[in-house]
């Protein structure tokens, strides 16, 4: 587990060992502590918008005494080519992930809401909006996550609208169907951990699911019968 | 009924004056500013403005742990009469944030209202070789010159040694914008000297004079 000090202190070393200034955007429980919502988290995530930044991050934390941890990624991110690179030390976990976080990719409108900046020399971390935080927790399936989901709506007031317009632009860029995603891992926190979600979004979410979902099954139907057409 | 720390907080979150907070508790003003006073000892609040401008109390539900040192907008914000609102909050970890630094970052971040509000930090100015030098590291040694120009024709400023002012002049840089595809039309014979676009008319500028 890493705190706050733990993970600045991290940040700041790296910040004056690198050559040139590198930016990153950091995501999930790395991202809470700044925002004071959790006391300590198990890895830190960070982003990166170009992969010669991670590469020399990567090559700077290895030279510091981080080596890959014992997990294969391929065998997770099957034919992926661009798959995280999961470092550590100790107890500290570090987890770097280029343009894309599992399935979810990093947007130019995340970016433009991040809001926090902090500059560690010549490290610039940058940290995402607590609606971002809580729409890349809904593609995974940990209950830690969920967890922290709902912590993040417990202090703060979440603008909806963000996050739902944030899932219908990552299906547009990717094969995922991230509005039913959303709903499902919406329903759970309201009904299961009791979450105070406006049944307003949720209805709104899931017409937006079901509406995503009728049009993909729609248009496999149309693929798998290609010669029948409606005689009028 | 006693209402729970919680509750005033999902209340008051935001933005608010002393009035504001009157009317969303219903309470009396005293009440209000002891209510506030205990909300900003626990971390909840924080104030700003006063003096000619209102009072103004930002509640928030997170408690407030600024980490590290001032960044660009509060350095620009204790320095400028033009105040920024703050797109994010920037913090410097590890060092200060000096007005030479402060200066170089606001140009570098080619924003229109940033690069204005930083006009007025060249008065504040004490090490002219380090504003050099960071100038030099990020590759706006010329456009830190117009801008010096600019400020000095419009508000008192420290006056830039000579030695400063022909190594600014001497340096050869790419592009002649500070403000993407911006261009004014005043200040023409500052724009030539340094063969960079100056982004102001005079009447940007006239906030420097109220």
């Amino acid at each position: 587990m890493i705190g706050l000090e733990e993970q600045n202190q991290l940040f700041l070393l790296m910040g004056q060992k690198l050559k040139r200034k590198i930016e990153c955007y950091v995501i999930g429980g790395s991202a809470m502590l700044y925002y004071n919502m959790k006391s300590a988290t198990k890895d830190v995530d960070i982003v990166f918008d170009k992969e010669e930044d991670r590469n020399e991050v990567i090559k700077l934390l290895r030279e510091i005494g981080y080596s890959e941890r014992g997990i294969k990624v391929e065998v997770i991110y099957v034919k992926k080519k661009n798959v995280p690179v999961l470092l550590q030390k100790d107890d500290t976990r570090i987890d770097l992930f280029f343009e894309k976080i599992i399935t979810t990719r990093l947007t130019d409108s995340m970016k433009d809401r991040i809001r926090q900046v902090y500059d560690f020399a010549n490290l610039t971390i940058k940290v995402l909006a607590p609606e971002d935080i809580i729409f890349l927790k809904c593609a995974t399936e940990r209950a830690g996550d969920r967890v922290d989901a709902v912590n993040i709506l417990k202090k703060v007031s979440v603008n909806w609208n963000v996050i739902s317009e944030e899932a219908q632009l990552q299906t547009k860029l990717g094969e995922h169907l991230f509005p039913v995603y959303l709903f499902d891992f919406l329903y759970e926190l309201k009904e299961d951990l009791k979450a105070e979600i406006p049944a307003g979004v949720l209805r709104e979410i899931r017409k937006m699911a079901e509406d995503l979902l009728e049009e993909k099954l729609g248009r496999k139907e149309k693929k798998r019968k290609p010669g029948k057409r409606k005689v009028h | 009924m006693k209402e729970s720390i919680e509750q005033v907080l999902r209340k008051l979150e935001g933005l608010n004056t002393l009035d504001l907070v009157q009317k969303k508790l219903n309470i009396r003003k005293s009440t209000a500013v002891k209510k506030l006073c205990q909300l900003r000892k626990l971390g909840f609040v924080e104030t700003s403005g006063g003096g000619k401008q209102p009072r103004l109390y930002r509640v928030s539900r997170l408690k407030i742990k600024k980490t590290g040192n001032p960044g660009l907008y509060d350095i620009i914000n204790q320095n400028s009469p033009i105040k920024l609102v703050k797109p994010y909050e920037h913090r410097i970890v590890g060092r200060k944030l000096s007005i030479e630094e402060g200066i170089v970052m606001a140009v570098k971040t080619e924003n229109f209202r940033v690069v204005l509000a930083a006009l007025a930090l060249f008065n504040k100015i004490r090490d002219w070789s380090r504003l050099y030098h960071y100038a030099k590291k990020e590759g706006v040694r010329r456009k830190i010159g117009v801008l010096y120009d600019v400020a000095r024709a419009v508000i008192r400023v420290r006056r830039m040694p000579k030695k400063t002012r022909k190594l600014l002049l001497r340096a050869r840089e790419k592009g002649r914008h500070i403000i993407p595809l911006i261009k004014a039309k005043d200040f023409l014979d500052i724009s030539r000297e340094w063969k960079i676009y100056v982004p102001f008319n005079k009447a940007d500028l006239a906030r420097y004079k109220e």
